[in-house]
């Protein structure tokens, strides 16, 4: 247990560890809750340009103090000027975009690079009056924390967390409906400043732990690897504030082990982190994807079932006379009828397979949309021994109003090209209320609804049977009660609307 | 009593920049009515609901709304959101969502309450998505997701809703689509019927509503379907762009 001791407990002894883990927990903790903000509203790019914009501030503070008081590192005048060009570069990146065609994105990226570049050379102008290590600042020095650093750092946890608590229900309606937020009253501009104030101080605070570079990991990193666990903006505050927090308490220990720079071994093991999150999450996780994909059965496979039994009487049959009419591609033919099993629709008794009335109803779709390509395919002059194969491809494809429309260009047949029966669209199972003469068969009663052309004859409320449906020269043939037979056109039974009465088809 | 006008539309003229996007629109709406606006793409369809929600300043005229300025009647208005325009990403469960309707009357230092929680629940029994209420919305249909919002704007008990296009979208199927509808009308039973106003589209203009106003920078008409969807009317103002127009008329005569 010696080695567990010198490992894991040495390192709280020494001062700057311990300054360490509890100044880089506390940036973490609100670096995480910040940054589910960030990451929901697309604004890591932003937080990227605030960290870079801040040296500018840092330096003008830093030179500004020194030369009106001749006070050297004045943190909070640093603080100060870092939110000033914070602020200067957010106010520059919306004036760039409202003013010319230049996009967001790209104004980020020129407005960021120009401050950080004033704020470089500001810096190595003033080298002699301003003591600031470039590359500290933008490798950041979480061993090296100073009181100063770890005060600005729990003031701004203090200030951000509770902006963040009281106005919680703002944030989250502003960042997922913002048009709604605005019609009840929120005012959602100043919530946007609030929360682009809340992150230049977090940003601030946490460079001098991590530097310029890897500020916006940490802001986004925890955040991120929450978000995929959660489904709750509370909850993924919480976990990401966590997962900043083992982050930081990880890369330090790691840090100390191989002894690398601090803020890259934090980092790295915050990615390590969400890498793992990454796969093995329980429902967002690529792991979990892959493992439903393999489980679920292709649509394919059920419809193939599906129609197999359709064409059989009763609608029922073995297991070996189906199987070889299902593409499997992959999965087993039991599971696929284990899956059909629980989707109510088929039921298996031995080896026999037979269809619920859901399964009937689903069944008579894929058959109509089958022999109505089937029929459409011929119309076009296909081959007759592809006309099966290429319907049976195109049956997936079944858009009521396709196969409405379909229907209506063959003119309604009640057959496909072998002779066998079209199921009637009275048949499937989204049924409808009122019904075109068009669609019918012979022998359905109905009442008129209503007629949309004159001249037909027929009037609202008028009972009438469909007799028969000719195909040379297409013709319906009416019969109202007592009274002679009455054959209409194509066009004229399509704009009668009828409730029926009595349905004849399949 | 049902003749009390709700929304009253005056003379309102909106402009972005040169080109006024609403010019001189006047119209009343009572309360209880479904009212779809109809019109071509870049008609101002969206600028009239903006400026019914009070977002926009019109440059002559006004929306009152149960008599008050629109720009000042912060929250009577429930909004649902277009389909495209929500992030289903976002974590949040059926039961925030809805929650978020009662926001603009819970002061920001108060949690909501026990009122708020029981007209969450009442809101969620109405749509049929107590069952819902923990799952991310995401995870939802279609159908589902628009219940969801169709919830919010029931908490939200305003007397209106305005609902940007958010229906008839692919993937929900009519059958949903009347049943959202049932819900919007379902306090119909409770004496005050909510009116609500939707960006509709021509197919289902005819179905559902009970008055349509037709615009294209200015009102072309506006009453019952069977008066606004004339065919003479629609090509004037849509200039031939749809062909449908007489498929759209029979289907809605249903």
């Amino acid at each position: 247990m010696e080695w567990l001791d010198a490992v894991l407990l040495q390192p709280l002894t020494e001062t700057y560890f311990q300054k360490a883990l509890i100044g880089g927990s506390v940036v973490a903790i609100v670096c995480g809750v910040v940054g589910c903000l960030v990451i929901l509203r697309r604004m890591a790019f932003l937080g990227d340009a605030l960290s870079h914009a801040m040296i500018a501030g840092v330096g003008a503070g830093y030179l500004f103090m020194k030369l009106v008081f001749g006070v050297e590192a004045h943190a909070p005048a640093m603080l100060l000027g870092s939110l000033i060009a914070a602020v200067l570069t957010v106010g520059l990146i919306g004036l760039v975009t409202k003013s010319t065609r230049i996009k967001d994105d790209t104004a980020i990226g020129i407005m960021y690079v120009g401050i950080f570049a004033a704020g470089v050379v500001l810096i190595s102008v003033f080298r002699n009056a301003i003591h600031i290590d470039i590359v500290h600042f933008i490798m950041g020095d979480v061993l090296g924390v100073a009181d100063a650093d770890l005060w600005v750092a729990a003031f701004v946890a203090a200030f951000v967390l509770s902006v963040i608590f009281l106005f919680f229900r703002h944030l989250q309606i502003t960042s997922f409906d913002p048009v709604m937020a605005a019609s009840i009253g929120v005012p959602v501009l100043f919530i946007n400043y609030l929360l682009t104030t809340c992150v230049s101080l977090v940003v601030v605070s946490a460079v001098t732990m991590v530097g310029v570079i890897l500020v916006v990991g940490l802001l986004i990193t925890p955040a991120a690897t929450a978000y995929l666990l959660s489904d709750r903006l509370d909850r993924m505050m919480l976990l990401a504030a966590l997962f900043g927090v083992t982050s930081v308490v990880g890369g330090l220990y790691v840090s100390i082990w191989l002894d690398s720079a601090g803020g890259g071994a934090i980092m790295l093991f915050c990615t390590a982190q969400f890498l793992t999150v990454f796969f093995l999450a329980p429902r967002y996780g690529v792991l979990s994807n892959v493992l439903r994909r393999m489980r679920m059965v292709p649509q394919q496979a059920i419809e193939d079932v599906l129609g197999s039994l359709a064409r059989r009487d009763e609608l029922a049959a073995s297991r070996s006379e189906i199987e070889p009419h299902v593409s499997l591609s992959g999965v087993s033919f039991s599971k696929v009828v284990r899956t059909m099993e629980r989707d109510e629709l088929l039921t298996a008794k031995g080896r026999t397979l037979s269809l619920t009335l859901k399964g009937a109803q689903q069944a008579r779709g894929i058959l109509r949309a089958h022999r109505i390509w089937e029929t459409y395919l011929e119309s076009l002059g296909e081959a007759s021994d592809d006309l099966h194969n290429r319907a049976h491809e195109l049956e997936h494809v079944r858009d009521e109003e396709a196969i409405a429309y379909l229907d209506h260009i063959l003119g309604h047949p009640d057959t496909d090209p072998h002779g066998t029966e079209i199921p009637s669209v009275a048949d499937m199972a989204s049924r409808k209320a009122i019904y075109s003469i068009s669609e019918l068969r012979a022998g359905s009663a109905a009442t008129v609804e209503k007629v949309k052309t004159p001249g037909t004859g027929l009037s609202e409320g008028d009972k009438i049977q469909l007799i028969e449906k000719s195909n040379e020269p297409k013709a319906w043939v009416l019969k109202r009660e007592g009274e002679p037979e009455k054959t209409l056109d194509h066009e004229q039974v399509d704009s009668i609307f009828v409730r029926l009465d009595h349905y004849s088809g399949t | 009593m049902s003749e009390e006008k709700v929304i009253e539309v005056r003379n309102l003229t909106v402009s972005y920049g040169l080109k006024p996007a609403l010019l001189d629109v006047s119209f009343s709406v009572a309360r209880g009515n479904l009212i779809g606006v109809i019109g071509p793409n870049g008609a101002g369809k969206s600028t009239l609901i903006k400026s019914i929600l009070g977002f926009l300043k019109p440059d002559i005229g006004e929306v009152r709304l149960d008599g008050v300025p629109a720009g000042k009647a912060k929250g009577k208005v429930a909004y649902v959101p277009q389909r495209g325009s929500v992030d289903w990403d976002f974590p949040v469960t059926v039961e925030e969502v809805a929650m978020m309707g009662r926001y603009g009357r819970i002061p920001f230092w108060r949690d909501p309450g026990a009122k708020d929680q029981e007209a969450v629940e009442k809101a969620l029994d109405m749509v049929r998505m107590s069952a819902h209420r923990n799952t991310q919305i995401g995870q939802l249909s279609g159908g589902q997701q628009q219940r969801v919002f169709m919830a919010r704007a029931l908490t939200q008990g305003s007397q209106i809703s305005a609902l940007g296009g958010a229906f008839r979208h692919h993937g929900v199927d009519a059958a949903t689509n009347e049943r959202i509808l049932d819900c919007a009308l379902a306090r119909e039973s409770r004496g005050q019927r909510p009116l609500s106003l939707f960006i509709a589209d021509l197919s289902t203009a005819a179905e559902y509503f009970d008055k349509l106003v037709l615009v294209k920078q200015r009102l072309y008409a506006y009453g019952p379907p069977e008066y606004v969807l004339r065919e003479d009317l629609l090509s004037e103002v849509y200039e031939g762009r749809l062909k449908a127009f007489s498929n759209l008329r029979e289907k809605g005569g249903d």
